[in-house]
């Protein structure tokens, strides 16, 4: 089976859905203060910035082990692709002034990744589907709060997701055309160098591989497809994750193991899940699944399930394949993988406590993929029936279809941790389960005018959850002033800041001590549950 | 040959379906939305509460996640202990501010007044006297640290207080008996830790030293039926460190009058001593803590003596 080629129109529709994202990520970026880990990789890709300004104008010494190992030790547990693209956006921001802010030069290349993972669903799914499903498996990625809300950051799982898919999609093309195999290994590459979710890509491509060519097999067909994807990402994928990789260079084994070891033996987020705040596993199986079905909106879920359900006919297994029977490259039970996979990696009960939605991101673009499925077969269902020659009442049903995703994503910025969609009773009813609130701090930056007003003349602050790297981009922002200082201790402080997550609650009683006092200043809500608290210090 | 009709029909149900499934879920956002508190209902309602309060009233919020509001319009009447978690000992009316229908208590309550989506309850309970709180009397104590048989007075004195964030444990009041300066963790005072539960408890902070004494001892504690202790270790080290207990044992008048032992998992722990033989009379009340090795034995503990008060 060939695949066909996308049309130019195609081509402009994927490109404006990407600049569109990206724009309606810029725009919004501004209400994001930076999260704890985006702290992290904006420092580390400082270093990494310095290092290829060095190698520029002084490659030997920049080359040397003492100078690599000085600008690359730092964030050395995670891969270098994005914090390289990250300092690459800061060093032309540097030199040509391109963001409006510092964060934004950092955040760009995330966001870009974002929007090229858009046209890149539309892409695959033009070419399988039809424009129609396409756009709306894309739009509905889109408009799922948490991607939006990942999408803004400097940080990995955006990336990986985008990384991720690109590597599925030359796979799936490798499969029909032995050309694409270079590309497979070139896009694993970067998928390697950008996060270890990329590791189980081979195990997946393996199983569907082995699954088509039985199919072929049994269907007598002669143009059984390659398998040259395979040396190709076992080759190029580890030579491109060295190559880009710096800290590798020397020590490299031992250093590779170091960084498997690390995620191997990954420490324990503390978690809250249906009431209990977990500290160690095993978490339950169950939270990927929940998870998804309180964070994704109802209807882009239900419209996964009938595409699914409309595609159950390509999903039957190898073994009940008939001599003469049509078979191809089939992108279903792919994209099944891909879905599955990483979902099942956190339910395992030997994972790592890896609580949030982020950290199975990559299963997304084929859920909204499967929804677009979902999203063709109610409409041609529907057409023939009430929608008949109406095209009017066909393109309302898109609107309405997608209303629930845009209407909640609008809502759930600049909360999108925080944000659940009304299956679980919305942030109230999330609190009222005991979910997860947020994590990573950022939701200070819903505090800094706030911050401004009452401490007009500067002041200090203890930032709990905020790194001091995130409260100093606020000021490089200028979202906040500098003589607004963080300190290290609660009773310098002349406010504290609690971000409220229950395993934070010996923050919040620790702030009762510092200033003999239960009352706070100011509760920031969200919904009308309770995000941040923030006392004042008046002895 | 599928009858078309039927296909016909099942298209409709499909189409129907979704659009339902999509109406569903905008409108459950925009009631959800609906439904939050206003400000106003909120100011109201604690204004309520705020104009009817007494020194012994109690004020809980319901669910318990919006106990940051209502501290933050009623704080002023929270001491650290009625903010922390504890038995009702000692109150007179418990004021409930609550929304979503929630409630903390199962009985009717004694008023109710809704303010918007808001609600305030109150009952009147009967619950033990309060005789004498070794927390908020602390200041009172003798505090000594025994090292090889000799005891060695810890001085109650201003000291710096530093830190804060997690895994740091509670944080140290400015005023306290400081043990042992090199020692930091060896101080002993009132403050406030997370237990296992991740909730609040008003205690006094005596670490013990190993396995000789660090004690408390209070002269003239009037006491009533019960003396009841309370304690556990905090939520960090009482979830994960060792099997080392710590021993709590209370004295009066330097007998043996009751013994905890609490290990890491037990959470916060109970103890209940008849006091009523000695009723109305005053005495020395020593709390002495101990462990074989006392790394990670971070115990806090809160006592009362008590009486029982008749029928209001």
């Amino acid at each position: 089976m060939t695949v066909r080629k996308l049309t130019w129109s195609e081509q402009l529709v994927g490109a404006a859905l990407c600049v569109g994202y990206v724009m309606a990520l810029v725009w919004t970026a501004p209400d994001l203060a930076m999260s704890r880990d985006e702290s992290f990789y904006a420092h580390a890709a400082k270093d990494y910035g310095g290092w290829v300004a060095e190698l520029t104008t002084s490659p030997s010494s920049a080359l040397g082990r003492e100078h690599i190992d000085r600008a690359w030790d730092y964030n050395w547990e995670h891969p270098p692709w994005m914090k390289l693209t990250f300092a690459w956006s800061w060093l032309l921001h540097q030199k040509l002034g391109l963001f409006s802010s510092e964060s934004l030069a950092f955040r760009f290349p995330g966001m870009l990744t974002a929007g090229l993972l858009l046209w890149l669903i539309y892409s695959w799914g033009a070419v399988t589907m039809g424009r129609r499903g396409a756009l709306f498996a894309a739009l509905a990625f889109a408009m799922l709060p948490r991607v939006f809300y990942h999408s803004h950051l400097a940080a990995f799982d955006v990336p990986i997701a985008f990384f991720i898919t690109f590597t599925a999609y030359a796979y799936w093309r490798t499969l029909s055309d032995g050309r694409w195999a270079l590309l497979t290994g070139f896009a694993f590459g970067l998928a390697l160098a950008t996060k270890h979710n990329s590791w189980i890509l081979p195990g997946i491509f393996l199983i569907h591989y082995l699954w088509v060519r039985r199919q072929y097999a049994l269907a007598d067909r002669l143009d059984r497809p390659t398998i040259s994807w395979l040396p190709s990402m076992l080759v190029i994928g580890p030579v491109m994750l060295v190559a880009t990789w710096p800290w590798v260079w020397h020590h490299t084994w031992s250093r590779l193991l170091a960084y498997a070891q690390f995620h191997l033996r990954h420490v324990h987020y503390t978690y809250e899940y249906l009431g209990v705040s977990y500290f160690e596993p095993p978490f339950p199986i169950s939270v990927p699944f929940v998870m998804t079905l309180f964070t994704v909106p109802l209807t882009i879920l239900v419209m996964a399930l009938i595409g699914l359900v409309h595609r159950r006919a390509a999903l039957v297994p190898p073994w009940k394949t008939r001599r003469g029977d049509a078979t191809d490259t089939n992108a279903d039970v792919l994209w099944l993988g891909c879905l599955a996979a990483p979902l099942l990696a956190i339910a395992l009960p030997w994972s790592p406590i890896f609580g949030g939605t982020k950290h199975w991101i990559t299963a997304y673009p084929f859920l909204a993929l499967f929804a677009g499925w979902g999203f063709v077969a109610v409409i041609d269902l529907a057409t023939g029936a009430l929608l008949a020659e109406r095209r009017g009442a066909a393109w309302a049903l898109t609107a309405l279809c997608l209303a629930p995703g845009l209407v909640e994503t609008v809502h759930s910025h600049p909360f999108g941790l925080s944000h659940y969609t009304p299956l679980a009773g919305g942030v109230p009813g999330a609190a009222d389960l005991g979910m997860n609130r947020q994590f990573w701090g950022f939701t200070t930056g819903s505090l800094a005018d706030w911050l401004t007003k009452t401490l007009p003349d500067g002041g200090t602050v203890w930032t709990c959850d905020t790194t001091w790297g995130a409260w100093r981009m606020m000021q490089a922002d200028r979202r906040l002033p500098s003589n607004i200082r963080p300190v290290r201790s609660m009773v310098d402080a002349d406010l504290v800041l609690v971000h409220h997550e229950p395993h934070f609650n010996e923050v919040d009683f620790q702030a009762w001590m510092a200033f003999d006092d239960v009352k706070p200043v100011h509760v920031l809500t969200y919904d009308g549950v309770p995000i941040m608290s923030v006392y004042q210090n008046s002895r | 040959m599928a009858d078309p009709t039927q296909k016909s029909s099942l298209a409709a149900w499909v189409w129907v379906l979704v659009a339902c499934v999509a109406v569903f879920e905008l409108v459950a956002h925009s009631v959800i939305r609906a439904r939050v508190p206003s400000d106003r209902s909120w100011r109201d309602a604690t204004t309520f509460v705020r104009e009817r309060f007494e020194p012994t009233d109690r004020v809980v919020a319901a669910p318990h996640w919006v106990d940051p509001i209502v501290r933050s319009y009623l704080g002023d009447l929270f001491s650290l202990s009625s903010a922390s978690v504890g038995d009702l000992a000692g109150v007179d009316r418990v004021w409930e501010v609550a929304i979503r229908g929630v409630t903390s208590r199962s009985e009717p309550p004694a008023l109710e007044e809704p303010f918007g989506r808001v609600r305030v309850r109150m009952w009147s309970v009967v619950t033990d006297e309060v005789l004498f709180d070794f927390v908020e009397e602390i200041d009172r104590a003798e505090v000594d640290l025994l090292t090889e048989g000799s005891a060695q007075r810890c001085p109650w004195m201003h000291a710096k207080v530093q830190g804060g964030g997690l895994g740091h444990g509670p944080l140290p009041p400015p005023d306290r008996f400081v043990c042992d300066p090199a020692r930091p963790w060896l101080w002993v005072g009132g403050t406030v830790m997370a237990d296992l539960d991740l909730e609040p408890r008003r205690c006094v902070w005596q670490h013990p030293a190993g396995p000789e004494p660090v004690r408390a001892a209070f002269r003239d504690v009037p006491l009533g039926d019960k003396l009841v202790v309370q304690g556990g270790l905090d939520y960090n080290n009482e979830r994960t460190a060792g099997n080392i207990a710590v021993r709590l044992r209370v004295f009066i008048d330097d007998r043996l009058a009751g013994e905890m032992r609490h290990q890491a998992r037990d959470g916060w722990s109970r103890l209940e001593i008849d006091t009523s033989r000695l009723n109305g009379t005053a005495h020395q009340v020593r709390i002495e803590t101990t462990a074989a090795k006392p790394h990670a034995r971070t115990f806090c503990w809160s006592a009362s003596t008590r009486g029982t008060r008749g029928e209001r």
